[in-house]
């Protein structure tokens, strides 16, 4: 089964609503999740990712949310957190402890090459040796030498942004980000993120060899305007188009 | 048609230097919080020049229309070796310098300026528009903007628009309308006009009322350095250059240019980075816009009124005014990203220049080499010739780049400062 990832930032808009729509996604038809861990400064995010982020801090509860990381594990669902090094550095062994307890599969630290460079090696071989997934996540301003590097001391799939952060619009060329990625890497998952909409994009992308693709503003948007149907039917299509 | 002559020295493609750089290059933030700057760029550039900005391609095809200006311009620009200045400084080693005062608007800022203009006329945008310092940029935007039927409107430095008014007189012949900045066309300009009437203006503000002027009048705004795009079109210098030393059976030890935001610097030497750290690769400012030494390395804004993205770079920051020194080009408060992270991981060197040494260095090349350069390039010069003394006995192959001509700046010889 192709990776289908939706994505979601703990605590917004509220503790309520998100639920609400924990509770109406059809579980059956994505197999990862993603769970952003609300950033005091999610720089690398655009701007509708981001006011979820400011709003997410304030009503993360752990209380909440760790019935539903319960629920999601029993349905065979692997848990992904994204987390920004900035945030956790100061406590990085009993984050992950905790989301280890959580049940958690792996990470996504969007600022550790970036922002750590020189940290990055030893915090992702300390991962590996807790039997934690890291997941690469490359750019297109990501050096092909560095995605070589990171992704061989790594056995877990790849997360690719398309754009320079998420959610905005800047144009490039599908087919040659895929085939520079695959020739970077070859055999390995790749899943795409970052500003994808629309079936013709997940298409190409899935033609072109990708494992799978996350989606976060677009679901964001379906949650700010309330659109219940609108958010389940969309999984439901991408799976389609996932899958065709 | 390029001839074949040339041809043969000129690249077919633009090198970007993005794939091979040692570390992931920061991506560009949001400057604000509400809305994204960086998709903003999509109203701002030509949107073939921002796929380009964001592009990892090592290798960018050159457009035929490009490759045929570029040489109507006078690409490739002449690669010589300087033995009557080896001759003066009585140098056992051997200096070359890369001309790039030899194309028609007499520096380098051709370069970029012709395929961004060739973008946005592809584009059938209203008309382009751009700030100018020295005037170089400017005398570039105007001349591209003319050949492919395009208006330009220029905001050039107060402080250069009143010290240098045959800048004015060039841009115009070229077709262009110069205003001087902060000026009353833009919000931003009115606003500083107001709130600092005597300000000598800024290549910060220069930038930021030319972008408003591109977002409210459909027109596309031209960069004239700092982004990374500018960089890979200014390649052709580098991979020229490097051609040229091929062709005479020449290796550089040494590469030396100066730095405004980085344009002509990266252009010249970044096609040599993936060769191999065997050349020596130093980056000179001046002395009165320290950024490499007393600037941090930080997320900063690429203009003052903060309607770009920020970048990661050395920057004195934004709102920083420098003082109004005799190279109108080197003022600029920060460096390109790609730039800024070589010089932060120690690939390539800094280093600055006074005024005086800038001079005599301008004198020296004039009368031996008979090129009278660009106060900016005069900072490469001096440079080097500081190289040269400190290593005289090491018989190294040392190529400068000469960004400009200086014909339009020769009021720095009359004037006190
Ligand atoms: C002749 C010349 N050299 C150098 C520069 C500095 O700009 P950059 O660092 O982008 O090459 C300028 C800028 O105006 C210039 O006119």
């Amino acid at each position: 089964m192709r990776n289908l990832i939706p994505y979601f930032t703990l605590g917004y808009p509220d503790n309520e609503t998100l639920t609400h729509f924990l509770d109406i996604m059809p579980v059956d038809k994505i197999n990862y999740i993603e769970f952003g861990f609300p950033s005091n400064d999610p720089r690398y995010d655009g701007p509708v990712i981001r006011k979820t982020h400011n709003v997410g801090n304030s009503n993360f509860s752990d209380e909440v949310y760790s019935k539903y990381f319960e629920y999601f594990h029993k349905k065979h669902i692997k848990m992904y957190s994204l987390s920004y090094y900035s945030d956790i550095r100061n406590r990085f062994d009993s984050f992950i402890d905790y989301l280890q307890k959580r049940n958690f599969s792996g990470i996504i630290i969007p600022d550790l090459i970036i922002d750590y460079f020189s940290e990055g090696k030893k915090i992702i071989n300390k991962l590996t040796e807790k039997g934690f997934e890291y997941i690469p996540f490359f750019s297109p301003a990501t050096p092909d030498s560095i995605i070589k590097d990171i992704a061989s001391i790594t056995n877990s799939w790849i997360y690719y942004g398309l754009q320079p952060s998420t959610g905005i619009d800047i144009p490039y060329e599908l087919d040659y980000t895929t085939e520079r990625i695959n020739e970077l890497l070859p055999g390995r998952e790749i899943t795409y993120g970052f500003g994808i909409k629309t079936d013709e994009d997940i298409k190409n992308l899935m033609k072109n060899g990708g494992s799978g693709v996350a989606i976060g503003t677009y679901l964001v948007k379906m949650i700010d305007a309330n659109d219940e149907k609108g958010f389940v039917d969309y999984i439901n299509k991408m799976r389609g188009v996932l899958d065709e | 048609m390029i001839t074949t002559m040339n041809k043969e020295i000129m690249p077919d493609k633009w090198y970007n230097v993005v794939p091979d750089l040692p570390e992931p290059l920061a991506p560009p933030r949001d400057s604000k919080n509400d809305i994204s700057s960086i998709n903003l760029l999509n109203k701002i550039l030509p949107k073939e020049v921002l796929k380009q900005e964001f592009t990892f391609r090592r290798y960018e095809k050159i457009p035929d229309e490009v490759m045929d200006q570029y040489e109507q311009i006078g690409r490739p620009t002449p690669l010589v070796r300087a033995r009557n200045l080896e001759k003066k400084l009585n140098y056992s080693g051997k200096i070359y310098y890369k001309y790039e005062g030899a194309t028609a608007t007499g520096s380098h800022k051709i370069n970029t300026a012709i395929p961004q203009a060739y973008y946005a006329m592809k584009e059938g945008v209203k008309g382009v528009t751009t700030e100018t310092g020295a005037g170089q940029w400017g005398s570039a935007t105007a001349l591209a903007a003319s050949l492919y039927g395009l208006p330009a409107q220029i905001f050039m430095v107060k402080i250069s628009f009143e010290q240098k008014p045959l800048r004015k007189t060039v841009m115009n012949l070229y077709n262009g309308n110069v205003v001087a900045s902060p000026s009353n066309l833009t919000a931003y300009g009115r606003k500083m006009l107001k709130e600092h009437p005597d300000t000598p203006g800024t290549l910060g503000i220069g930038i930021s009322e030319a972008v408003e002027y591109a977002l409210d009048n459909d027109y596309r705004y031209m960069v004239a350095s700092v982004m990374n795009v500018a960089l890979t079109h200014q390649s052709v210098i580098g991979q020229e250059a490097k051609k040229q030393l091929e062709l005479i059976g020449e290796h550089a030890d040494v590469l030396i240019g100066c730095v405004g935001g980085g344009s002509n610097f990266g252009g010249f030497t970044f096609p040599f980075i993936p060769d191999g750290d065997d050349t020596e690769i130093i980056a000179t400012t001046a002395n009165e816009v320290p950024k490499f030494s007393k600037g941090n390395y930080k997320y900063d804004l690429m203009d003052s009124a903060g309607i770009l993205p920020e970048v990661r770079m050395y920057s004195l920051g934004a709102d920083f005014v420098p003082p109004t020194i005799y190279a109108g080009g080197l003022r600029y408060h920060g460096a390109s990203p790609s730039l800024s992270l070589l010089i932060n991981k120690g690939r390539i060197k800094s280093d600055e220049v006074s005024e005086e040494q800038v001079k005599d260095a301008l004198k020296i090349f004039a009368n031996t080499q008979g090129i009278i350069a660009a106060p900016e390039s005069g900072h490469a010069i001096a440079s080097m010739i500081s190289y040269v003394k400190a290593h005289r006995n090491e018989k190294k192959t040392i190529v400068v780049n000469v960004s400009g001509h200086g014909y339009l700046d020769l009021s720095i010889f009359g004037e006190k400062k």
